[in-house]
């Protein structure tokens, strides 16, 4: 079936549940794509190509047998290599865990496994996480699929995630965000991706970069698919005390294709005004076309936004030093330059800077649940430019000039120091043929009215159905 | 507020000394930009009134 790396995961699930296909076919066909182009795209750094098809052959045997299964029987997927993996090395991206072997599992890769899901992989990311441009000095660059004449950056943190979803080289992706991983790395790559409500998935048996910010979400081609994977994601765990015991409500039956009479903040100064003019037309143009679906759009301004970068930087830097702090002391030389100087800076926070920060995260956390009490969800590019080339260091947004970093992270950042859910999706290209994301942003343990906006707005477009040129 | 402070090579070996860190002269001095632009940053959460904000240390957990 030539076609068969292209399916959605909803479609996989489908068709294995109906044994139209065999999970070890649909494995197989995986695998033979991250064989062919892999050692371009350097989506991967483990490949468990054997331990799959294993997984796979007993999931066609439980099919066989009729017994029950799970709603991602047989789905093979890829997790950004933090994720913890029973047996299988979880390098965080870096060389000082290089042969970091688990004795667990995630608790979110073990529920995707009571789903059904199989591990294809472990993919590639910026060094333990740090780093919007999705860069690794160990394991190589991952490239953005999107552009065969240059390598640009996948976007980051999980930039893996964002190009084997992107490439097909599997259906579906676990990423993490920060300050926008999962919705970085969307954008950049065409991709649809969504950090949830903080509380909402366990961070268990995930690598910290920093704890109060960290989240775990899916990514995969589809809105639809974000919802079939985050159902099985989602729910209290014990294991991490910062879940919630709130109910998992069934986001799949909450895509009802519906946006009539959805309030649609459209946030405008510090967002789209100031992103790429590319980018602030086809976000202009999203906020249009649910109109047209029979939303009522807005314009919405969150003045808050304009401390996140130094609440950030007294946050971020602090937490990831605590973390890393022994190694900064016995193995500075084991990490990636631009790594080891982002978390050598947090000696260099005081108590009083981490407080202002966590301070300044709450005017803006009640400042967002504002705009949301007459609004259901907020409309804003994911970030405010298409990728990057690698080694690009500046770029032009509508108030000037940015370095990239900083303009990568500047517009999904504020909805990490919120807390509040978040999802990226593909709303147009450039002329030059690169992704532009968009992303909407819901009321705390909402993503079901997200999810059925950011659906809604894909089945009125065809901007997720376009797919890279790979040799 | 007081003006923004030089940030010196001594006195980032001396706070990192204080934050249990050994690191040589040279690694601290590739780094002095990178701190002074921080430094610059978070002098502006000293100019907003937070005085009588909760920080936010609790999450939603409901």
């Amino acid at each position: 079936m030539p076609d068969l790396v292209w399916r959605s995961v909803t479609e996989l699930a489908r068709m294995i549940a109906t044994k139209e296909v065999s999970p070890v076919e649909v494995v197989r066909a995986f695998l033979e794509r991250v064989t062919a182009l892999d050692g371009k795209l350097r989506a991967f750094i483990t490949v468990c190509g054997d331990a799959a098809l294993d997984a796979g052959r007993a999931a066609e045997a439980d099919l066989a047998a009729g017994r029950a299964v799970g709603p991602l029987h047989g789905v093979p997927y890829g997790a950004k290599d933090l994720y913890n993996t029973r047996g299988v090395r979880t390098t965080g991206g870096s060389k000082i865990l290089a042969d970091f072997v688990p004795a667990d599992d995630a608790t979110v890769v073990s529920r995707l496994r009571a789903a059904g899901a199989i591990v294809l992989g472990k993919l590639n990311m910026h060094e333990f996480a740090y780093g919007p441009e999705g860069l690794n000095a160990h394991y190589g660059d991952a490239m953005n699929p999107w552009d065969g004449g240059a390598h640009r950056v996948a976007g980051g943190s999980s930039s893996g995630s964002g190009v084997a979803v992107a490439a097909a080289l599997a259906p579906a992706a676990l990423g993490s965000d920060t300050g926008g991983s999962i919705r970085i790395p969307a954008s950049l790559c065409g991709i649809s991706g969504l950090k949830p409500t903080y509380g909402r998935v366990s961070r268990a048996g995930v690598l910290p970069l920093a704890w109060s910010m960290d989240h775990a979400g899916p990514m995969a081609r589809t809105v639809a698919d974000c919802a079939l994977m985050l159902g099985a994601m989602a729910g209290y765990d014990p294991a991490d005390p910062t879940t919630s015991v709130l109910p998992v409500p069934d986001y799949t039956a909450a895509l009802t294709g519906e946006v009539k009479g959805l309030r649609v903040g459209l946030l405008r100064a510090h967002f789209t005004d100031v992103a790429a003019p590319e980018v602030r037309d086809a976000v202009l143009a999203a906020a249009k076309a649910l109109e047209r679906a029979g939303a009522v759009v807005d314009e919405v301004n969150l003045a808050e936004v304009a401390r996140v970068a130094a609440a950030s930087f007294a946050i971020v830097p602090a937490e990831a030093l605590a973390y890393h702090a022994e190694w900064l002391r016995t193995r500075r030389a084991d990490y990636q330059p631009d790594v080891r100087e982002r978390l050598m800076l947090g000696a260099f926070v005081t108590g009083l800077q981490y407080v202002r920060g966590q301070q300044a995260r709450q005017l803006l956390r009640q400042e967002v649940d504002g705009a949301l009490e007459r609004r259901d969800v907020l409309l804003a590019p994911a970030t405010p430019i298409p990728a990057p080339r690698l080694g690009e260091k500046e770029a032009t947004l509508g108030d000037g000039p940015s370095d990239v970093r900083s303009a990568l992270l500047r517009f999904t950042r504020p909805f990490n120091l919120s807390g509040h859910p978040a999802c990226s999706v593909a709303c147009g290209f450039t002329t030059g043929g690169l992704p532009i994301g968009m992303q909407l942003v819901g009321r705390p343990f909402d993503e079901a009215t997200v999810l059925r906006a950011a659906d809604a707005y894909q089945r009125a477009t065809d901007w997720h159905t376009r797919h890279p040129v790979l040799a | 507020m007081l003006p923004p402070m030089e940030i010196s090579l001594d006195t980032l070996k001396r706070m990192s000394r204080l934050a249990g860190f050994d690191w040589s002269d040279a690694e601290l001095e590739a780094i002095r930009p990178a701190v002074a632009r921080m430094l610059d940053l978070l002098a502006r959460l000293e100019q907003v009134p937070l005085a009588n904000v909760e920080p936010t240390t609790q999450y939603r957990v409901l």
